[in-house]
């Protein structure tokens, strides 16, 4: 890009303004400012080309504040459901939403027996004929000790949410 | 990147590629891609309670695993025939690292090889302890799909 230093210009003020600019440089060398197009053209191919290798269509799920998820190099593709999760303050979320502390829900899970049929009873209202599925995503932060998450396992599996799968990182 | 086609006095012909739109198209690309750009890529391991995921009605001996934590870095193998315990190992280490080389050795060269045969494990179930943390037993769910033991079930803590 070149500054234009020619009178060509449709405006009076323009004119102007250029005449000020050639007495402002007087004596002056011609400034020469170039911007190389081909190495940015070449470098936004590249970011394109990347972020079009990095692209994923699978679905998505939230990580809970406070959740987090174990290394795993042998994990399938997420599924859309509900997701519960463990955090390492002692909390129980479902969807997002504070079901109450890990501990109490253990001994007590009827809230969480209450928001899981509130799920079954929206699938079966949204899906009229079609038998529920019973999947549900379960995150729990890695340091959570194992017994905890095979009794909340337990509970959901007897809530009809038998197929569990569960949340990790992906390795490669 | 400007190069005039032309012919002597003729008019000459302007074959300049406009970049502009070119720059444009790939700045919006660049912006989109990027905005719905994962970073981090969350998988899922499929899990049953108390069974594998899948049943093995149909095959006449079939073999099952047992694994028994003692504590984070011990846990006992228990190989299955029909329900009957046929052998036992143990697996032991000093690091949890350790511990998935050493329970994947134990696999392959123990568990998966039963009287010089490599036999297929249609189930395995951990029973997991307190002590153990979760991030161990999904390494351990991982090595047992590495060795393509897909049928895998957690005991819940009542159920011991």
């Amino acid at each position: 890009m070149r500054l234009n230093h020619s009178l060509v210009a449709s405006d009076p003020f323009e004119k102007h303004l250029i005449k000020r600019k050639r007495r402002m440089s007087w004596g002056k060398k011609a400034a020469l400012y170039t911007l190389m197009l081909t190495s940015m053209v070449d470098m936004f191919s590249m970011l394109v080309v990347f972020l079009l290798q990095t692209f994923s269509t699978s679905p998505e799920i939230l990580i809970n504040k406070g959740v987090s998820l174990p290394d795993s190099i042998t994990a399938s593709q997420v599924m859309e459901a509900p997701v519960l999760a463990v955090a390492n303050d002692g909390n129980l979320y479902l969807d997002q939403k504070l079901v109450g502390e890990v501990k109490k829900v253990m001994v007590n899970p009827k809230k969480l027996m209450g928001d899981l049929n509130k799920i079954k009873k929206n699938w079966a209202a949204t899906h009229a004929g079609v038998a529920f599925p019973g999947e549900i995503n379960l995150q729990a932060d890695k340091d959570v000790p194992s017994t905890t998450v095979s009794q909340i396992m337990g509970i959901l599996t007897t809530g009809e949410f038998s197929t569990i799968k569960l949340a990790v990182i992906g390795v490669r | 990147m400007a190069k005039k086609v032309g012919l002597g006095s003729k008019k000459e012909l302007n074959a300049d590629l406009n970049l502009t739109p070119f720059i444009d198209l790939l700045s919006t690309c660049v912006c989109f891609l990027l905005i719905t750009a994962v970073w981090i890529e969350i998988g899922s391991v499929e899990i049953k309670q108390s069974h594998g995921t899948e049943g093995s009605a149909s095959k006449e001996i079939s073999y099952d695993l047992d694994l028994v934590y003692k504590n984070a870095e011990t846990l006992r193998l228990n190989l299955k025939r029909n329900g009957k315990r046929v052998r036992k190992f143990d697996v032991a280490a000093t690091s949890p690292e350790l511990f998935q080389e050493k329970l994947d050795q134990v696999l392959k060269e123990g568990a998966l090889r039963f009287k010089n045969k490599t036999i297929k494990i249609s189930t395995a179930t951990i029973t997991p302890r307190s002590t153990v943390d979760y991030g161990n037993l999904v390494a351990t769910l991982d090595t047992l799909r590495k060795n393509e033991i897909v049928n895998i079930g957690v005991l819940s803590a009542k159920g011991q």
